[in-house]
């Protein structure tokens, strides 16, 4: 059996590769406008994106590449481009992409459902399988190959999307997905100055600050990479600290694999407090300083 | 400018049940837009403001209970001009696949100039439609805009990409799919719903639905780590301490 893997990052590169090894005897590597990395893959193809291109609309170069490998599988790197490319290739084969897979279970894909209510195992109902699969699923260290590179030729399509410019986003200094200790800010939080009572809890616990997504997006108080759960960043940290999270599904899906769930809630009705291991019913600007001080 | 928005209905997830075996049960559950398709809603209706002689389409393909009076109003007030709707237990949970496929039938003939997406369903959360819908209409795509702006047959959007802002020109038509950022969605006023009601609004059956070509063997509940769910009360003495140190024994 052969697997492609469609990736931009080279930490997706390699740990898709590393789950496609896995999977299939043979294993090409597709790197669209990307350096295609050496000695993860049986053969890397490299697609040149000419400037003023995006890395979306080398499609119908993936899709011959795809066409002339054969794959029995496709695992593409869930970023916002490269699930363009999953996409027109599944409308390209007639299939649909199983996205953002948890778990592989024999050939049954894991996702999750309505955020995590639920999860779906489902498989491809026949021809090439199109996955997105995201960190934490795979080992990069199993990723073996060789440094044969080949180039397919850019086949810009009829009606290319323009690019006028890119801004680099700041670089985040956070890493929650390493982080032992996450404290995390929700809608409690009603002014934003009060967040230094939050980094200073996280400072005492030697812990990384996350957030709800309406703090990150609507209230803009913490960088977007910083926001837990649906769509954002999903952890599994050994102690979990929700400030004036209320406990909806959608984020705490992202924290609820953590080894120890703790809440600070001044709603003592609040749903987080069905599903923490500590709760402490208490307005957070009177609880954090205390806490702090107790620790 | 003629835009198309595709909107995609959903079982109210506050609604969902899980039975003791873990099946997830939405017997009881309201249907309802998808919230990140509100979003795609307003950008549209923004642009068409912005834009004179402008008319926005809300089009959906989905289960029969998608057919709700409550719910088409809704459409209809947050500054839509029609609402068009396949409504039919024979598109109940359909793949990305197919309802790119159903959505290009309602599509294709209304020479939209622009086809507005939202960022990702509620359900699968696939982000697929979008990219399979410009596919099947032979468009461009544009995802995870965070801004629509359009001159002329040319719209230029930022769009919010992992490590940066990327501007794109793209001539019109074409498939643009937004981020929540795009728009915030307006809270309709009771005007807004009177009115809604006398739009024009044409609900349909499905015919030729395309086979799935996704198997789903199961949904399920995921299991629930045990939690020891000990709640203390702040105003009680020593309670904070308590806290402490179990936050303490468990670094």
């Amino acid at each position: 059996m052969k697997a492609c893997v469609i990736a931009e990052t080279p930490v997706a590169a390699h740990t898709l590769c590393a789950g496609a090894r896995a999977m299939a005897d043979e294993v090409v590597l597709i790197a669209p406008g990307v350096e295609a990395a050496a000695g993860i893959a049986d053969k890397a193809v490299h697609i040149d994106v000419p400037d003023g291109c995006s890395l979306d609309d080398a499609y119908a170069s993936v899709n011959a590449v795809v066409d002339a490998e054969a794959p029995a599988a496709v695992l593409v790197e869930p970023t916002r481009r490269m699930k363009v490319l999953a996409g027109r290739l599944a409308a390209h084969l007639g299939t649909a992409a199983i996205t953002d897979v948890i778990e592989f279970d024999g050939d049954l894909a894991a996702t999750m459902y309505f955020g995590g209510v639920g999860q779906r195992k489902s498989k491809a109902a026949g021809g090439t399988a199109v996955y997105t699969v995201g960190a934490g699923v795979f080992d990069e260290s199993g990723a073996t190959g060789t440094d044969v590179v080949e180039e397919a030729a850019f086949i810009a399509p009829a009606r290319a999307l323009r690019v006028v410019e890119a801004k680099d986003l700041p670089k985040s200094d956070v890493d929650l997905s390493a982080a032992d200790v996450v404290v995390a800010a929700g809608r409690g939080f009603t002014e934003e100055a009060d967040l230094q009572l939050m980094h200073d809890l996280a400072a005492k616990l030697g812990g990384e600050c996350g957030c709800t997504r309406p703090i990150a997006e609507g209230a803009d108080w913490m960088p977007r990479e910083s926001y837990i759960g649906v769509s954002g960043v999903m952890l599994s940290p050994k102690v979990y600290v929700g400030v004036g999270v209320s406990g909806q599904m959608q984020h705490m899906v992202g924290v609820n694999r953590a080894g120890a769930l703790f809440a600070i809630n001044k709603d003592k009705s609040a749903p987080i407090f069905r599903q923490c291991d500590y709760g402490i019913v208490g307005d957070l600007k009177d609880v954090l300083p205390k806490l702090a001080a107790a620790l | 400018m003629n835009i198309v928005v595709c909107c995609k209905v959903v079982a109210d997830d506050q609604d969902i049940l899980v039975a003791g075996d873990g099946a997830l049960d939405f017997s009881k559950a309201h249907r309802i837009v998808s919230e990140y398709d509100l979003n795609a809603i307003e950008a549209a209706a923004q642009l068409a403001a912005q834009h004179e002689g402008s008319k926005v389409t809300v089009v959906s393909v989905a289960d029969a209970k998608a057919d709700d009076s409550k719910l088409k109003k809704g459409v209809l007030a947050r500054g839509v001009d029609e609402l068009v709707m396949v409504a039919d237990d024979a598109c109940a949970d359909l793949d990305a696949h197919a309802t790119a496929a159903m959505l290009a039938k309602l599509v294709g003939p209304m020479g939209a100039d622009l086809v507005v997406c939202g960022d990702g369903s509620a359900d699968n959360y696939a982000q697929q439609v979008d990219v399979q819908l410009a596919d099947a209409l032979g468009l461009p795509v544009v995802t995870a805009a965070c801004s629509i702006a359009v001159d002329g047959d040319v719209a230029t959007c930022d769009r919010m990409l992992e490590a940066q802002i990327q501007t794109v020109r793209v001539d019109l038509p074409a498939v643009v799919s937004v981020v929540p950022d795009a728009a915030l969605p307006r809270i309709p006023g009771m005007k807004d719903i009177l009115a809604a009601g006398k739009k024009p609004s044409t609900v349909d059956a499905a015919s030729d639905v395309p086979a799935p070509v996704v198997d789903v063997a199961e949904t399920k509940a995921p299991e629930q780590a045990e939690r020891k769910l000990e709640v203390l009360d702040a105003s009680v003495d020593g309670d904070i301490e308590k806290f402490a140190a179990a936050l303490k024994a468990a670094l």
